[in-house]
Formats: C-alpha cells, sequence, structure tokens
C-alpha cells in the first residue's frame, strides 16, 4: 500500500478533432473506507486550462491552491492568461523543486492553446510526481486505475474525434477501467472542451 | 510556509520532507518516479559524433511514454542522452544548456565538450547520486570531436564509443563486434541504429524507435525516429461509441464567449458640448 | 474509542461527540465537550491525539475569534475551514504534528446554507452531506447512505442521529457511552439533548 493509493482516485485526458478532454472519478477514501462520493480532482486553471490532481488528498487541495496563488501571479505580471504549455512547465518546475520531499500527485492537463494564426489546438500533458513532463499526442492518464486506463484508453482511443464522439470514448474508457479499480469510482465527472465552450457532464456509474 | 513570498529561492525545496519521513513510518512506502530503463548510445566517426537513443520512457512495468526524447539539447554542437530517472536527466540537461549558453555569452566563443562534462560532473557529484541521471554526452568543438559517459555519482569515462542505461550490454555488444576507427557517416549511423536496436529488441526496458543525432563540426542533425520498427498496425475496425452510448445525470455547458447586446438608452444624442 | 458524528438537513448541520477522554485503557473522564464553538454560526468536533486535540482546537478557537474582532464580522464556515486545513496541513509539515481529526459545521448567513467539512490529521477536506471520525464511522456511514435525508427536518435529523448512536452502541465493542450533541443553524448554536 503507497501513499498514492492512501485516498484513492484517477484521471485521464484525451486529444479529439479540435477538442480535449479531461475525466476523473469522484471517490475520496481512507485506504478501504469511503468517504466522498463527490471530491472534484479537477480545476479549471484558466477558460481554457483543466487541471486534474490524482494522488494524496491533501496534496489534492495544497497543490490547487499553490498553482492558482502562482498562476494568478503570472496573469497579474504578464497582464494575460498563461498558455497550456507554459502553465505545464510551471507545474514541472514546482514539482521538481521538491525532487527530494514530493508532492504525491501526478499531474495531468488539458487545454487549448492559442496557434500564431489566432485559432486553437488542443493540449494534453501530464507528469510524474517528480515532475518529468510527458506531452502525448493520444493520451494521458494517471491514478491507482492507471494501468488500466492504458489499456482500455489504447483499445478505444482513435485519433480525430468530434466532441461529441470523444466524450463517448473517454467515459467509456474512464467508466469500465474505474470499475476494475477498487479505489477509484464513486461517479465520474468528464469536461469537454472545444475552441469556444466547455461541456460538463457528471456521469451515471456503478456506485461500489 | 515559504510560498508567501512571490520569489522562490534558488535549489530545492525540503519542506515536504517530514511529513514525507512521518508518513513513510507510517508503513506508506513512497513511490517511483518516471524512470527510463534505457539504451543510449554513441560513438566517434571520421568526421564527428554521432549519439543514439531508443524512446521508451518507463513506470515500473508500465510504459508511459511510447516516444519520448531522450536527446537532449546542450549547445548547437552538443548533445547529451539521458538515462535513469526521467526528471533528473531532463532537468540536469536543461539547467547546464541554460549555463553553457550563459557561458558562450559571457566570453563570446563556442564553449567546450570538456566544461560542459566537468559542469555536469560537479553538480552530480554534490548531490552523491541522488540525482539519478546517467548520460552519454557528445560534441564537436575547438579541439574535435569528444565523447564521454557520466555515471550518476559523478565519474566520466571519455572513450570513441560508448553505451548507456539498461540495454547498455546489448549495444556495447553491437559496438564491440562492429566498430572500427575512422568509420564513414554512413557505416557509423548504420552501426548506431543497430546499436540501438539491440537494445531495443532485447531489453525490456528499451522499445519504439530509434533517434539519432549527428555532428560534426560545422552542422548538427537531429535524425528523430530515424528508424521505426514498432509502428502499430492499422486499427481493423474502428471502435467509435453509438453517441448516447453514455448516460450522464448533469450537465453544465460553459460558453468561453463572452457575448454582450449593447441597448442604447433614450435616443437623444449625447450633449458633447 | 473515540467517535463523533455530522449531518446537515434542511437549514441545520447537527453535530455530535461522545464525552469520553480516556488514557490507554482508563476512562479519565465521561463528560468531556469535544465540540467547540468557534463562532456563532460555526462548530468544530474535534478528536484524535489526547493532548494535541486540545492544544490545537485551542489555537483554532482564539485565532477564528481574533479574526472576527480585528474585522467585526466572522469567518464564513468555507474560509474558516480553508484556514483550519492549512493549518494542519502546515503542522503536518513541522518536527511534531497535531494529529487531530475534525469536523466543521456551520450556516453560512449570507447565502443561507449548511456547510459540513470533514477534515483529517493530515490535511485531507472535503464538504459533505455527512460526515463521522473514529470506529463509528464505519457503521454510521453505510446507516447514513440508507437513512440521510438532505431536505430532513430538525427532528428527523436528530432521529437519524439517534440511530447512529444506538448501532454504535449495539454493534461496536468499545463503544462510548454519552454524547454531547450541538445544532447550528440561522438562529446559531444550541446543545440539544437527545
Amino acid at each position: 500500500m503507497s501513499i498514492m493509493e492512501y485516498n484513492g482516485g484517477s484521471v485521464i485526458a484525451m486529444v479529439g478533432k479540435d477538442c480535449v478532454a479531461i475525466a476523473s472519478d469522484l471517490r475520496l477514501g481512507n485506504q478501504a473506507l469511503g468517504i466522498s462520493s463527490n471530491f472534484q480532482k479537477i480545476f479549471p486553471v484558466t477558460d481554457r486550462i483543466y487541471l486534474g490532481l490524482p494522488g494524496l488528498a491533501t496534496d489534492v487541495t495544497t497543490l490547487r491552491e499553490l498553482f492558482r496563488y502562482r498562476v494568478n501571479m503570472y496573469t497579474i505580471k504578464e497582464e494575460r492568461d498563461i498558455e497550456p504549455e507554459t502553465f505545464a512547465h510551471l507545474v514541472s518546475s514546482t514539482l521538481y523543486e521538491r525532487r527530494f520531499g514530493p508532492f504525491f500527485i501526478e499531474p495531468v492537463m488539458a487545454g487549448m492553446s492559442k496557434t500564431p494564426s489566432g485559432g486553437y489546438k488542443p493540449f494534453i500533458a501530464a507528469t510524474d510526481l517528480i515532475g518529468c513532463l510527458n506531452f502525448a499526442k493520444d493520451f494521458v492518464v494517471a491514478g491507482t486505475a492507471s494501468s488500466k486506463l492504458y489499456g482500455v484508453a489504447e483499445g478505444l482511443w482513435e485519433p480525430d474525434l468530434e466532441p461529441e464522439d470523444l466524450f463517448e470514448t473517454i467515459s467509456q474508457t474512464m467508466l469500465n477501467a474505474v470499475d476494475r479499480d477498487a479505489y477509484s469510482g464513486w461517479g465520474v465527472i468528464v469536461h469537454v472542451m472545444t475552441k469556444d465552450k466547455v461541456i460538463t457532464r457528471t456521469l451515471k456509474g456503478r456506485m461500489d | 510556509m515559504a510560498a508567501t513570498s512571490v520569489y522562490s529561492s534558488p535549489g530545492f525545496d525540503f519542506s515536504n520532507q517530514l511529513r514525507n519521513n512521518f508518513l513513510t513510518e507510517k508503513g506508506l512506502p513512497l513511490p517511483k518516479a518516471t524512470s527510463t530503463g534505457t539504451t543510449i548510445v554513441g560513438c566517434l566517426f571520421e568526421d564527428g559524433i554521432i549519439l543514439g537513443a531508443d524512446t521508451r520512457a518507463t513506470e515500473g512495468p508500465i510504459v508511459a511514454d511510447k516516444n519520448c526524447e531522450k536527446i537532449h539539447y546542450i549547445t548547437e554542437s552538443i548533445r547529451c542522452c539521458g538515462a535513469g530517472t526521467a526528471a533528473d536527466t531532463e532537468f540536469v540537461t536543461n539547467f547546464i544548456s541554460s549555463n553553457m549558453e550563459m557561458l558562450a555569452l559571457t566570453h563570446g566563443r563556442k564553449p567546450r565538450v570538456v566544461t560542459a562534462m566537468t559542469m555536469l560532473k560537479q553538480y552530480l557529484f554534490r548531490y552523491q547520486g541522488h540525482v539519478g541521471a546517467a548520460l552519454v554526452l557528445g560534441g564537436v568543438d575547438a579541439t574535435g570531436p569528444n565523447l564521454f559517459t557520466i555515471h550518476p555519482h559523478g565519474s566520466t569515462d571519455k572513450l570513441p564509443y560508448v553505451t548507456m542505461g539498461s540495454g547498455s550490454l546489448a549495444a556495447m555488444a553491437v559496438f564491440e563486434s562492429g566498430w572500427k576507427a575512422n568509420m564513414s557517416r554512413e557505416d557509423a549511423l548504420q552501426l548506431v541504429k543497430d546499436a540501438i536496436s539491440a537494445g531495443i529488441f532485447n531489453d525490456l526496458g528499451s522499445g519504439s524507435n530509434v533517434d539519432a543525432c549527428i555532428i560534426t563540426a560545422n552542422h548538427t542533425e537531429m535524425l528523430r525516429n530515424v528508424e521505426m520498427p514498432n509502428q502499430r498496425v492499422q486499427k481493423e475496425k474502428t471502435y467509435v461509441f453509438r453517441r448516447g452510448t453514455t448516460a450522464w445525470k448533469k450537465e453544465n455547458i460553459r460558453d468561453l464567449i463572452v457575448s454582450e447586446d449593447v441597448t442604447p438608452v433614450g435616443t437623444e444624442a449625447m450633449d458633447t458640448s | 474509542m473515540e467517535t463523533s458524528f455530522a449531518i446537515t438537513g434542511k437549514g441545520y448541520v447537527i453535530l455530535a461527540a461522545d464525552t469520553t477522554s480516556a488514557r490507554s485503557i482508563v476512562k479519565m473522564k465521561s463528560d468531556e465537550d469535544k465540540i467547540k464553538t468557534l463562532s456563532p454560526h460555526l462548530l468544530m468536533a474535534y478528536s484524535g491525539e489526547p493532548g494535541d486535540t486540545i492544544q490545537f482546537a485551542e489555537y483554532i478557537e482564539r485565532n477564528i475569534r481574533l479574526y472576527q474582532i480585528r474585522n467585526n464580522y466572522p469567518l464564513r464556515p468555507p474560509a474558516a475551514a480553508s484556514w483550519i486545513r492549512r493549518s494542519l496541513a502546515d503542522s503536518l509539515r513541522s518536527r511534531k504534528p497535531y494529529a487531530v481529526n475534525l469536523l466543521l459545521g456551520g450556516y453560512d448567513t449570507t447565502t443561507y446554507t449548511p456547510h459540513l467539512y470533514w477534515v483529517d490529521y493530515l490535511g485531507t477536506m472535503t464538504e459533505l452531506p455527512f460526515g463521522a471520525h473514529g470506529y463509528g464511522s464505519y457503521f454510521a456511514l453505510s446507516l447514513l447512505d440508507r437513512y440521510h435525508d438532505p431536505e430532513a427536518t430538525l427532528e428527523e435529523g436528530l432521529a437519524t442521529l439517534r440511530r447512529c448512536i444506538d448501532e454504535v452502541s449495539k454493534r461496536l465493542v468499545v463503544s462510548p457511552g454519552k454524547y454531547k450533541v450541538k445544532v447550528v443553524d440561522k438562529d446559531g448554536i444550541r446543545e440539544v439533548e437527545l
């Protein structure tokens, strides 16, 4: 039993055609005892960045507050929103700063980044608990169900899914992976982001 | 907490250490970070250096990234392959790359490969192996081509052909049988590809594609994915779900386009006199 | 063993904590009040390492009071909970951390909503419709899953709490005898006899 499994929880992010999606379960546990079925692990950072923080629940809150502070300082200094790529490096260096006393969190990010032509391009990234960045072109996963999520996502994901199809793919990936993980589950929340809106849906899932 | 300052002090932050020791004592072991069980190589040839790497990143038995980049930029004519703890190789090479650029700017000339090697070994020695980076450093400078290996504790070797990482044995076997002094560019590149392939296919920690980097006196060529022997075949069927498959309870749509209606109040023109 | 429960209902939060104070296997006291009144509309039930609990609860109590004196208004429940959590999380990073678990029940007089926060000694915090700490939680949570109603009146809420207490008394080997029950709603805080 590792610290990473103490509270349970998983997050996944996927790329679609001009859209991204990020999903998490809603369980908060104390080892095997379930405490909450509405524990949010995904937070909006800017209008176009969502950050998922699976891992030790106390660090979920601490890091959420730390990133809110650092992003606010960035926004005030730069007088503009932080870009997803920049934010990914902010996350990475914040975690690596604590290389020898880490936070027990494996962040997952999803967002839409501005292109020079003024459009938006999907962006996802994840890091390990000491901030090693992983920019994937398809999907990234983290949390207690990560091994299951890798498998299901590898089978179900395909390129250029429309927002509504991406919603189905990420939802089914999450629901089925989480059903095979004792420490994740108790409801799922999904965010699908396109260039002009974010659709948030709470799924009907198993409550065991 | 230290976070109240806008500027954070340089170096590592140990504020979580006491808590983490406390949690470990409670019988919750510390988790493992992403490590690159890797095959990385480098060899000399007639007019420079070729570096090679596989592209698999692992987290225990799980393949975390199937196509990561392990040949890191130091300067235009110096590159560095990294094995070991992924975050450490990434940050240590970034850090040295910055310092090399600063050195180039202050002295107005290109810094040498030995300089990068010395900076790396002194940094790694200071951390007594806790910064887990095993590196192959190669480049061409005023003194000619240079190739080094740097171990996590700070020891270094200068050799004509080197391998590192978990696939180093497989790769070295290829080098030992095939390497000759003053090889041609084509032959040397093929040898590097073969060495990395040996790692990819015989070592479980290495996999996916071959990256190579050819550095000569006046040109550096980064060959990303020169060989892709493990491409995934086209799926025979699509697995897109019919829309409406997933039942959901609540929906909230956040509109990112701010629209505003301007309603003029009164019909009289504004008094601007 | 130490046990505490909390239930939210229509415009109120009920907090209940056992009244035993034990050292090792000895019951030292059986009328200990382990629910502190932090502000006119905020209650905190605490349990954990003896000594740490009182020390930490008093520290929180004084600081919340200080805020009210300085600003002429009390912290709202979400803000207070957030600050208390941070105090615990910072304490955990010190040489001798407080081992204290909390249930924070409050009534937000600006939005007219009850709030209940579950906080443990690691600094884990979450808002809940009902929560519990201690061995009693293993019995109470499943029972509350079945009987809790967010729209229940105070009488119904107290009846549900009664069920929890009865269940724990019946099934837990080392069940506590007496409980202190407090309610917070729009009218403030009061103690209730079950």
